[in-house]
């Protein structure tokens, strides 16, 4: 990089706002997963003002920019694919402004996802978009992926809660689109933007809507023998319009890794286990939570059991939530899927998953948000086996291309990113991606904004990146 | 701008089959733009037809609305030129429906009520209770992103669209999102769709998710002499644990029109009313009643007044079709759709109070009070759109204050006071050019209802 443009960005930010050594800049290539890319420097700006000169900057010497928040993206999108400057909002990390009259909060990007919920408490508010990554993912990144978690089974994903966006356009102009109104007469530009994964334009402030807590929650786990009890049961809970805040299924491959690390009380011998919650009025939760138990047992559940204290539930909670972590402890290195179908296809596809894990000679984990189909197969490798290696790029393929057969989608919250750009003619014809170049030329029209993501490059068609480095895979939440 | 030749009829003939193209007089009229009345109508079976027809009006210079029960054509500024109506009408099929996975996907010529028959046999629904359902279409309701009380508990038409299919202003059959309920599978490009007017493209399949019905409802009204207590008494609601269907307030003109029959006769004239539904197990509706009394105990309600069955469903159905009901009361009234905070509904409602009041007008408000407001103005003197002419400025002036931070649209209003896409839509907004961007990605030549949308879109 030109030594004239770190000059520039340490005049416009101050010295301690970049850097550019090697050492620096190696904390700073890779995400919570997939590949590496090594930007030529990092600049931490406190304001949009600061965001509206780098870009200018970046414009004026031609150079890449890319977004970054906590890096635990699980597709890349953190990643300077083409080098460039990478933008870390995490010195932009202040709640502005809490509205709980109006259940808004102002926020800037670099804000934890937790912190959010934590500074709102005390009002009996919370944020609702839970992804497992969200002590440590940023606000300004579940804008950009348009994240999900658990909870949005019932609360709906982070589009359903952005009202506002502070942008600064690829040319520096700062815009805000929409406000804390729920709409504003014109294009919903904040639909569009939520999800864009950083092509479209640098999010600077978001407004974002609060929702109150519950009454009442019950959490309970359903211990099984078999996985098609498992997820009959799922369908079944679907089917009866039960309709709990969260649906979660650990297999007993997963969960057996969880319990030796997490100690949350998962039976170490049964084929899967559900984690439903319940929430809302204390009558509701009551009722909901009877039925639940009593679909678990027409399915042949072994046991249904309720967490008695908030202790057992937050325990149960993170045997979910540490999932990712523990499968680090018994693998060298694996892989995440994230695809989504219809949730009367489950059973099929988990026995699917299974015939692919035999067919390769794979050990395939499945922790999923079942509720609402989102899978998560987490294929297990050792990345010095390049035999297995080829074996876990083939498989991950198969069950993406069974995902999208039954009606199902290649990503559920987790992005497109670099992991699956070139994955995007499986689901979308020629003339539907050119339409979203067409969108990504109309607010990017140089391409440096987030150069080699969301859309394909057209390099290496129908290819999966799966991650090679530990250190990514230990991210990954 | 050109006209359609006898050639081009020819073609697009051609195109659908004869039948299927038609310019008699009834036919035309009713598919009028805001005094702007199309050549031909033209009846595509499918996408296949659509692109065709899109690409040859892009090459003939032609433009095209896309029309379905012709319920809300008069939402918009005046198009700029208007060749050919599209109906929509014969692409009105459930594509596929799982209630199991309690997910659609529905044509756009698809009649709201069709689908709700549909649904309601699986016990299941959409929240789109929208005014004019009787001829309203599935992909009319998705254009215009028509106001349903629903949204308070189960969100708008962007909450729950999964995904849609679409004809460019280029004649390109193009997609986004997909049938699943979650996904984040490439831009979301339909949720510009939504509230688009048309002009961005021809909607030709939409995905919803759907939602199961609740077992048991019921409504209760809390009547109060002062809009101040009605919005307080709903405030107490919103910081409670209660999480109600709908939470309405009508001032007393808008609750002359809603309360009709012996079962609101306790409703007095000149109260403000705050109406609250409730669903869920029988269990759960009792426990807002209990909880729900007690409030309006509280907050002095001069009224409490539970309402079930019947009565309850003939009142849902006037909520939902308030500016139906607006309308027909006066024909001449100019009609707001205003988007504001909870907490700044009350003075809104005074402000505009009184910009009535200094224009010879009156006001009827209906809060949806999660966030829109509906705002009904009519002249004292019927027939002058003077009057209103000047009253709508005024509004959004009111809107655009720092404490108000509201945004108003005009929906409805008679067509001799849409002198320019301001009187619609308010002054430009700086990311206007963000959405011109948008228009030029869809239809870079504008064949779509040109001219119908903010800032001369």
């Amino acid at each position: 990089m030109q030594p004239q443009l770190i000059r520039e960005l340490e005049a416009l930010l101050g010295p301690k706002a970049v850097l550019s050594s090697a050492e620096d800049l190696m904390l700073y290539e890779y995400d919570g997963s997939v590949d590496l890319g090594s930007p030529r420097c990092i600049v931490f700006p406190e304001s949009a003002r600061d965001v509206s000169g780098i870009v200018k900057l970046a414009n004026r010497y031609e150079t890449p920019i890319v977004g970054r928040g906590a890096g635990t993206g699980l597709s890349g999108g953190a990643i300077a694919r083409s080098g460039g400057i990478v933008i870390v909002f995490s010195r932009m990390n202040r709640i502005l402004e809490i509205d709980g009259a109006n259940l808004r909060a102002v926020v800037q990007p670099g804000v934890v996802n937790l912190d959010l919920s934590r500074a709102v408490e005390h009002l009996g508010l919370f944020f609702a978009p839970d992804p497992s990554s969200q002590k440590a993912c940023t606000i300004g990144g579940n804008v950009s992926e348009n994240s999900g978690g658990p909870h949005t089974l019932a609360y709906g994903v982070t589009t359903n809660h952005v009202t506002g966006i502070e942008l600064v356009l690829t040319d520096g102009e700062i815009v805000r689109i929409g406000g804390k109104n729920i709409e504003t007469a014109g294009y919903d530009l904040d639909g569009l933007l939520v999800g864009s994964e950083g092509t479209l334009a640098l999010v600077t402030e978001i407004t974002v809507r609060l929702m109150r807590k519950p009454e009442a929650v019950k959490t309970l786990l359903a211990v099984y023998d078999t996985l098609d009890d498992t997820t009959e049961s799922v369908v079944d809970i679907t089917v009866r319009a039960i309709t709990p805040a969260a649906c979660e299924m650990l297999d007993g491959f997963t969960l057996r890794a969880v319990e030796d690390y997490v100690h949350a009380g998962f039976p170490k011998d049964c084929a899967a286990v559900l984690l439903i919650e319940v929430e809302g009025l204390k009558e509701a939760v009551e009722a909901q939570a009877a039925e639940i138990t009593e679909v678990c047992r027409e399915h042949r559940a072994r046991e249904v059991r309720a967490a008695r204290t908030d202790q057992e539930r937050n325990l149960l909670w993170r045997g979910r939530k540490e999932a990712f972590g523990a499968m680090g402890r018994i693998s060298p290195m694996y892989y995440v899927q994230d695809g989504v179908i219809p949730r009367t296809r489950l059973p099929e596809t988990l026995r699917r998953i299974e015939e692919i894990s035999k067919k390769y000679d794979l050990q395939i984990g499945n922790i999923f948000h079942a509720g609402d189909g989102n899978l998560h197969p987490l294929i297990l490798f050792d990345e010095r086996d390049t035999a297995q290696f080829a074996r876990v790029v083939a498989a991950g393929g198969e069950i993406m291309r069974h995902c999208i057969e039954v009606g199902g989608a290649l990503t559920g919250e987790h992005g497109i990113g670099m992991e699956k750009n070139e994955l995007m003619p499986l689901i979308f014809t020629p003339d539907d991606l050119a339409l979203m170049e067409r969108v990504r030329t109309a607010f990017n029209p140089a391409s440096l904004l987030n150069p080699g993501k969301v859309l394909p490059m057209g390099k290496a068609c129908g290819e999966i990146r799966v991650p090679r480095s530990p250190a990514a895979a230990a991210m990954a939440t | 701008m050109s006209q359609p030749t006898q050639a081009s009829f020819t073609r697009l003939e051609e195109m659908v089959g004869g039948s299927y193209v038609v310019s008699d007089a009834a036919e035309i009229a009713a598919r009028e733009v805001c005094g702007v009345r199309p050549t031909v109508v033209i009846r595509p079976a499918d996408a296949a037809q659509i692109a065709e027809i899109v690409q040859f009006a892009a090459t003939e210079k032609l433009a095209i609305i896309p029309t379905g029960g012709c319920t809300k054509l008069g939402i918009g500024s005046p198009p700029s030129r208007y060749d050919i109506a599209l109906d929509l009408s014969r692409l009105n099929h459930l594509l596929a429906y799982d209630p199991k996975d309690l997910t659609l996907g529905v044509e756009p010529g698809m009649r709201i009520e069709d689908l709700l028959r549909t649904l309601g046999e699986q016990k299941q629904f959409l929240p789109l209770a929208v005014p004019l359902s009787e001829r309203a279409t599935i992909g009319g309701i998705v254009a215009t992103n028509s106001s349903s009380p629903l949204r308070h508990a189960y969100g708008a038409v962007r909450d729950f669209c999964l995904g849609m299919e679409f004809v460019t202003g280029e004649g390109a059959q193009a997609k986004s999102g997909g049938r699943v309920v979650k996904n984040v599978t490439g831009y979301d490009l339909h949720k510009l769709l939504i509230g688009s007017l048309g002009t961005l493209a021809v909607i030709t399949r939409v995905n919803f998710r759907t939602f199961p019905m609740p077992q048991a409802q019921k409504t209760f009204i809390a009547s109060f002499s002062l809009a101040e207590a009605a919005f307080d008494f709903c405030r107490s609601v919103a910081h409670s644990v209660l999480t109600p269907q709908l939470v309405e307030v009508a001032d007393p003109s808008a609750g002359q029109l809603i309360f009709s029959g012996e079962a609101f006769a306790r409703i007095l004239p000149g109260q403000w009313s705050a109406v609250i539904t409730a669903a869920g197990q029988p269990a759960v509706v009792d426990r807002y009643a209990k909880e729900l009394g007690h409030m309006a105990a509280a907050a002095s309600a001069a009224e409490f007044l539970p309402v079930e069955d019947e009565a309850h469903v003939a009142m849902f159905e006037r909520i939902q079709e308030f500016p139906r009901l607006a309308l027909e009361a006066a024909p001449g009234a100019a009609i707001f759709r205003l988007s504001a905070l909870p907490n700044a509904m009350p003075s809104l409602i005074a402000k505009l109070t009184a910009i009535a009041k200094q224009n010879h007008a009156d006001v009827a408000t209906l809060a949806r009070v999660s966030g829109i407001l509906y705002a009904v103005f009519v002249a004292e003197n019927a027939g002058s759109v003077a009057s209103l002419a000047a009253a709508i400025p005024e509004v959004f002036r009111v809107c655009s204050q720092p404490e108000m931070q509201a945004s108003a649209m005009l929906e409805w209003c008679p067509k001799e006071l849409k002198t320019a896409p301001e009187v619609v839509w308010g002054p430009t907004r700086p990311d206007f050019e963000l959405m011109r961007r948008v228009k030029n990605s869809f239809d870079p030549q504008s064949v779509l209802a040109p001219g119908r949308f903010a800032g001369g879109i």
